[in-house]
C-alpha cells in the first residue's frame, strides 16, 4: 500500500534583478505543516483578503491560516467535494469575504461565501450529472461535467448546455479570460472560447493533446502537458511559441506572475517585455502581428502619452519595413497613422530632397534602407513603383496637417517626380501656391528640357524677364515643350503684365509674327491697370505705325471700346477706314461684300462719331461718288438741305432719307424732326428738278409715314396746286384725326384739372375750418413753455408748438407721426 | 483582431456542410474576393464584414464530423444559415438533411436557411450534376417554413462558384438584405468600400484648378 505524507509548505519567493538586468529569484522556506491525511491535496488556493488558504483534501475543504498554517477548526468544512473554485470578480463582493463555487460528488454544485472562520452556504445547483471542474466569473459558473460542458447562472439558475464533451479521454479545462468569457478544453484539443451568452466571439486555437494546465497573462494563453510549454495568441489564436518543458504537471497566473510545474520542481515563466517581442516581431517582418501586440499590450508600465510615442515609433518602423517588401498600401496607411516625417521617405530617394535641405535620418534609425536603388535592385518596373507610391503618397498629404512645415521639401519632390514623367500635373504645381524654390528645380526642369514649367515657375518667382526669354526661345523654335502653349499664351501674359518696360522688350516678336495677336497686348490690358507713361496710346499708335492692321484695331479699341474722346484718334481711325475702302476702289476684283464691309465700318464711325474733323473727310470723299458718306458728313455739317438732296437725288434711297431725318433728330427738340422732314418734303417737291414727278410717290409716301412729322399748314401750303385731294386724302384724314384726338385729349386732361383743383380747395377749407384757441394755459407741445409771439405751428394731428420747436413739419414732433409729403 | 472581436455582431451567419464542400473558399471568395483552396477547417474560423452600420460575424465551421458536436455550438443565436453542399456530390445534399438541420436548433428562431449548392464550375466541365435545381429549391423551401418567405425576392437556393466568383456576394446579400436591411442613404455608403486603387489616376480634381495667368 502506498503511504502519502501529506505538507502544505510555505515558501516566500522574491524576484530580483540582476545588475545585468536579469531577472532571479530568491527563495526561502518559511514553515509547513503536516496535514493527517490519506490522500494528497487536490486543489489549494489562497484567499489573501481572509489570510486564509483553502485546501481540498479527501474530497473535503477546508481553511488554514495562511501564515501558521494552522487549520481553522471553527466547523469551516465542505465535505464531499470533488473540486472548487474561487470567484476573483463577484457580482457584489464584500471586502471580508470570498466567494466559492464547489462541486459535489453527488449531482450538485454549492455556493458558499467564506469569512475568516467561516464557509456561509448561499446556494445549491443540481446537474443532471457530477461536475468535474469548474470556472466562475460575476454570476456565471462554467461547469464540466462527466460528458459535456454548461454554464450556469447561480442567481438567476439559468442553465445553458454548451458542447458534448468525454472527461474519459481527456482533462476539462476551463479558464476565465475576461469578463464573462472563458476558454475550455475541446474535443480533438481545441481551445474554445465561450461567453457567458453560451456563444463564442473568437475562433478556436489548436491545443496538442494530453493538457494538463493553462493559464493566460494577456494576450497569451499558456497551456501545458507533459513535454511542453506552448503559447498561443488570443489575437490570432496562433501558436507563438513551444517551449520543451518535461513532465509538465501544473501551471497557474498568480497575481500577474506564471509558475509552473514539473512533479520535482517549480520554475517562473518570466514573460519578455512587450516592447522586446514587437520589435524582434519587426525585425521578423511580422509586421502585422507586431502591431497588434504593441495595440493590445494595455500600455503595461506606460502613460497614454508615452505609449502612443512607443506605438508611433513602431508603427513608422513597420511602415518602413512594409516600403521596403512593395506593400505599398500598407506603408501607405503606417505612413500616415504613424506620422513619418515625410523628409524621411523623401530621403530614400536620390536627389529628390531640395539641395538646400540639411535633413538627416532620425536616430535610432528607424530603418535598415540605404534608398530606393537598393530596394529596386535595378529593377526597372519596381523603380517605377516605388516612384509611383512617392507620387501618390506627397499628393495625399499635400495640404494635410502631415505637411505642415514641408511644404518646400513635399512641391520639390512632386516638381521633380511630375518633370520626369511629363505629368499633367506639373504646370497645375506650379501654377497654383507651389512650394517650389528655383535653385535645383530650374535645373531639374532644364535637365528634363520641361521649358514651359521652367518658364511658369519663373513667373511665380517673379522673374518674368527669365520667364519670358524662355518662351521667346520656345516661339522661336529653338527649344521645344509640347505643354508650350504658344503664342496667344504669351499674348495674353503681356497684356497682363504690369512692367512695361518688359512689354515693349517682348511685345516685338509676338508683332512681327502675328499683328493681329500683338496688337492685344495693349487692347488687353486689365480693366484696373492705372495709366502709365511707357503705354500713353500716342507712343503706342507711333509704335504701330509697321503694322497699319495692328493701328486700326488698337484705334477702334481707343475709340470704341475706351470711348477717349479726342479729335486725333477719330479723325485717324475715319481717315484710315476711308484710306482702306479708297484702297479697295482702286483694285480690281474686289468682292463687292469686301467693300461694303469697308464702307459700313467707315460710315459706322462717320455717324456715331462727332469728333472728327468733318471738312477733312468731306474734302476726300467729295471726290469720289461716296453719296452715303458725302449724306452723313453733310448731315454732321447741318447741311441737311445738301444732304437730302444727295440721297434723293443721287441714291434714290427715300428710306434712307427718311431714317436720316429721323437719325439727326434724335436727341434733339421735336421741332428739328418736323424741320427736317419739311427739307425734306420741300427737295421732293422742288419744282427745279428736272425728274420731280418721279418724287411725287415718295413724297406721298412720306405724308401717309407714321413716322414722319409735319407741320399740316405748312404742308398744304407747299403741295403744288395741280395734286388731287385724293392723292393727299390719306394724309388729311390722318391729320384731321389727329387733332381731334389732341383736342379731345387736352379737354378731358382739363376736366381732371379743374375736379383736383375742387378737391384741393375742399380740403383747404376744411382744414382751415378747425379752429384753434390759444391763451395763456396753452404750452408748446415740445417744450412746454408758454407762447410769447402771435405765430405758431399747428399739425394735423392737432400738436400745437412753436414754430422754433417744429424742426420737421412732415413728423409730429410728439408722438413721431409721419404726415403726406405730398403735395395737395 | 481582438478589438474587433470584441464589439457585439449585429447578426451572426453561419456556414454549415459536409467536409470539402468548398465552405471555407466560398467565405474567402467574399471576403478577399480570391479563390484560395483551404486546409482543412479546425473547429471553426471566424470573420467579420461591415454592412452599413452593421457589424456581421460570419463563422465557418468544420465539416469533418468529429467537429459535429462544436458546430451545434457554434449554431447558437445565428440568424442566417448557409448550407453549403457540392452539386456533384449526393451525400453532402443528404447530409444537410440527416446532419446539419437539426444542428440549427440552438439558432434563432427566425433564422434563414439559404441552401447553396457549390462548385459550380465543374458542372462545365464533364462532372455531372447530381441534385436538380428543382430537388433543392424544394428543399430550401420546406426548411424555411419557420419564415415568410413570399416576402424574399427569391427562393433561398443558389448555385455558385467560388472558383470563379458567380453568385457569390449575392447569397451574402440576400441575406444581409432580409436580416438588417439598410436604408438607401446607408446603400451609399456602404457602396463605397473604402478601397483606394493606386493604379486609378486621383488627379480629377486637379483638372479644376485655373491654368496659369
Amino acid at each position: 500500500m502506498e503511504i502519502t505524507f501529506v505538507f502544505v509548505v510555505h515558501y516566500m519567493i522574491e524576484e530580483r534583478q540582476s545588475s545585468s538586468g536579469k531577472v532571479v529569484f530568491h527563495n526561502e522556506k518559511l514553515g509547513h505543516k503536516y496535514l493527517a491525511l490519506k490522500k494528497p491535496v487536490a486543489q489549494l488556493k489562497a484567499a489573501s483578503a481572509l489570510n486564509r488558504i483553502l485546501v481540498l483534501c479527501d474530497n473535503t475543504l477546508t481553511l488554514l491560516n495562511m501564515f501558521d498554517l494552522e487549520p481553522i477548526l471553527s466547523g469551516a468544512k465542505v465535505k464531499g467535494v470533488t473540486c472548487f473554485c474561487l470567484n476573483e470578480t463577484p457580482s457584489r463582493g464584500s471586502p471580508f469575504s470570498v466567494e466559492i463555487c464547489v462541486a459535489l460528488k453527488k449531482k450538485q454544485l454549492q455556493y458558499y461565501t467564506a469569512t475568516e472562520d467561516r464557509l456561509i452556504h448561499v446556494k445549491d445547483i443540481s446537474l443532471s450529472e457530477p461536475a468535474v471542474s469548474l470556472g466562475v466569473d460575476g454570476s456565471y459558473i462554467c461547469v464540466a461535467t462527466t460528458s459535456q460542458y454548461c454554464m450556469v447562472n447561480y442567481e438567476s439558475g439559468h442553465m445553458q448546455d454548451l458542447f458534448p464533451f468525454d472527461s474519459e479521454t481527456s482533462k476539462p479545462l476551463i479558464r476565465r479570460i475576461s469578463k464573462e468569457e472563458f476558454l475550455l478544453s475541446g474535443p480533438s484539443a481545441l481551445g474554445m472560447f465561450v461567453t457567458s451568452a453560451g456563444i463564442s466571439q473568437r475562433p478556436p486555437l489548436q491545443w496538442s493533446e494530453n493538457l494538463m494546465g493553462v493559464s493566460y497573462i494577456h494576450p497569451y494563453i499558456i497551456a501545458v502537458n507533459d513535454e511542453f510549454i506552448t503559447i498561443h495568441s488570443i489575437l490570432d489564436q496562433q501558436q507563438k511559441q513551444a517551449i520543451p518543458f518535461q513532465g509538465g504537471s501544473f501551471i497557474g497566473n498568480f497575481d500577474g506572475k506564471m509558475f509552473v510545474a514539473s512533479q520535482k520542481e517549480i520554475y517562473s515563466l518570466v514573460p519578455v517585455a512587450w516592447e522586446k517581442q514587437v520589435q524582434s516581431l519587426l525585425a521578423d517582418k511580422r509586421v502585422s502581428e507586431a502591431l497588434d501586440l504593441a495595440r493590445n499590450a494595455n500600455r503595461v508600465g506606460l502613460s497614454k502619452d508615452k505609449f502612443s510615442k512607443v506605438f508611433r515609433r513602431f508603427e513608422q518602423q513597420a511602415a518602413f519595413i512594409e516600403f521596403s517588401q512593395q506593400h505599398f498600401e500598407e506603408a501607405r496607411e503606417l505612413f500616415k497613422e504613424g506620422q513619418v516625417d515625410v523628409r524621411e521617405v523623401l530621403s530614400l530617394y536620390p536627389r529628390l530632397l531640395p539641395s538646400n535641405c540639411n535633413f538627416t535620418r532620425s536616430v535610432p534609425l528607424l530603418h535598415e534602407i540605404a534608398d530606393v536603388n537598393q530596394l529596386s535592385r535595378g529593377d526597372e518596373t519596381v523603380m517605377k513603383e516605388y516612384r509611383n507610391f512617392l507620387r501618390l503618397y506627397l499628393e495625399e498629404i499635400r495640404g494635410t496637417k502631415d505637411a505642415v512645415g514641408y511644404k518646400q521639401e513635399i512641391d520639390v519632390g512632386l516638381l521633380k517626380l511630375y518633370a520626369e514623367v511629363n505629368s499633367p500635373e506639373l504646370v497645375p504645381l506650379i501654377a497654383v501656391d507651389t512650394g517650389c524654390d528655383l535653385k535645383d528645380c530650374v535645373d531639374w526642369l532644364e535637365k528634363y528640357e520641361r521649358h514651359h514649367a521652367l518658364a511658369l515657375l519663373y513667373k511665380v518667382h517673379k522673374e518674368n524677364d527669365k520667364a519670358l526669354a524662355v518662351w521667346m526661345r520656345l516661339i522661336n523654335g529653338d527649344i521645344k515643350d509640347e505643354n508650350f502653349l504658344g503664342l496667344d499664351f504669351v499674348a495674353e501674359f503681356l497684356a497682363n503684365l504690369s512692367d512695361h518696360e518688359l512689354v515693349w522688350k517682348y511685345v516685338d516678336s509676338i508683332l512681327v509674327k502675328d499683328a493681329q495677336l500683338g496688337v492685344r497686348v495693349f487692347t488687353e490690358r486689365p480693366a484696373k491697370e492705372p495709366p502709365s507713361e511707357r503705354l500713353r496710346p500716342e507712343a503706342v499708335i507711333d509704335y504701330l505705325h509697321r503694322f497699319p492692321e495692328a493701328v486700326i484695331t488698337y484705334l477702334e479699341h481707343l475709340v470704341f471700346q475706351k470711348k477717349l474722346e479726342k479729335e486725333k484718334y477719330h479723325t485717324h481711325l475715319a481717315v484710315l477706314y476711308l484710306d482702306a475702302v479708297l484702297q479697295l476702289m482702286k483694285e480690281n476684283n474686289v468682292k463687292k461684300e469686301h467693300l461694303d464691309i469697308a464702307r459700313s465700318k467707315l460710315r459706322h464711325i462717320l455717324q456715331m462719331s462727332n469728333l472728327y474733323r468733318v471738312q477733312l473727310i468731306l474734302g476726300k470723299v467729295k471726290q469720289t461718288d461716296m453719296y452715303a458718306e458725302c449724306a452723313i458728313l453733310y448731315g454732321k455739317l447741318e447741311e441737311h438741305d445738301k444732304a437730302l438732296r444727295i440721297l434723293v437725288h443721287k441714291l434714290k434711297d427715300y428710306g434712307a432719307a427718311e431714317t436720316y431725318c429721323l437719325v439727326n433728330s434724335q436727341g434733339k427738340d421735336p421741332s428739328v424732326r418736323k424741320r427736317l422732314f419739311h427739307i425734306l418734303l420741300s427737295v421732293y417737291l422742288d419744282p427745279s428738278y428736272e425728274q420731280r414727278d418721279s418724287l411725287v410717290q415718295p413724297a406721298v409716301t412720306l405724308l401717309n409715314s407714321n413716322l414722319s412729322e409735319f407741320d399740316t399748314v405748312k404742308v398744304i401750303q407747299s403741295i403744288p396746286e395741280n395734286w388731287s385731294v385724293s392723292l393727299l386724302s390719306q394724309f388729311l384724314m390722318r391729320t384731321a384725326r389727329k387733332s381731334m384726338n389732341s383736342c379731345r385729349n387736352i379737354r378731358i386732361e382739363r376736366m381732371m384739372s379743374r375736379g383736383e383743383n375742387l378737391q384741393v380747395t375742399q380740403n383747404s377749407i376744411e382744414m382751415q375750418r378747425n379752429y384753434v384757441t390759444m391763451n395763456d394755459d396753452r404750452m408748446c407741445a415740445m417744450c412746454n413753455r408758454a407762447f410769447g409771439d402771435t405765430s405758431f405751428v399747428r399739425y394735423p394731428n392737432g400738436v400745437v408748438t412753436h414754430v422754433h420747436c417744429a424742426k420737421n413739419k412732415h413728423v409730429c414732433p410728439v408722438t413721431g407721426k409721419l404726415f403726406s409729403t405730398k403735395q395737395s | 483582431m481582438m478589438a474587433e472581436t470584441k464589439r457585439k455582431a449585429d447578426l451572426k451567419v453561419i456556414i454549415l456542410g459536409d467536409y470539402n464542400v468548398g465552405k471555407t473558399s466560398f467565405v474567402c471568395r467574399y471576403i478577399d474576393g480570391t479563390f484560395q483552396t483551404k486546409e482543412p477547417t479546425i473547429g471553426a474560423a471566424f470573420f467579420l464584414k461591415q454592412w452599413g452600420p452593421y457589424n456581421i460575424a460570419v463563422w465557418d465551421t468544420a465539416g469533418d464530423e468529429r467537429y459535429t458536436g462544436l458546430s451545434n455550438f457554434y449554431c447558437r443565436n445565428a440568424g442566417a444559415a448557409i448550407l453549403a453542399f457540392d452539386m456533384t456530390s449526393v451525400s453532402s445534399f443528404e447530409s444537410l438533411w440527416a446532419r446539419f438541420i437539426p444542428l440549427l436548433d440552438s439558432a434563432l428562431e427566425n433564422c434563414i436557411k439559404v441552401v447553396v449548392g457549390m462548385k459550380l464550375d465543374l458542372l462545365d466541365s464533364d462532372r455531372t450534376r447530381e441534385i436538380t435545381i428543382e430537388e433543392a429549391t424544394k428543399f430550401s423551401r420546406e426548411i424555411n417554413s419557420n419564415i415568410d418567405i413570399s416576402h424574399l425576392p427569391k427562393d433561398p437556393y443558389f448555385e455558385t462558384s467560388s472558383l470563379k466568383g458567380s453568385n457569390v456576394t449575392e447569397v451574402f446579400e440576400y441575406i444581409f438584405n432580409h436580416c438588417v436591411p439598410l436604408t438607401d442613404a446607408e446603400k451609399r455608403v456602404a457602396g463605397n468600400t473604402g478601397i483606394v486603387d493606386l493604379s486609378k489616376p486621383v488627379n480629377d480634381g486637379a483638372k479644376d484648378k485655373k491654368k496659369c495667368c
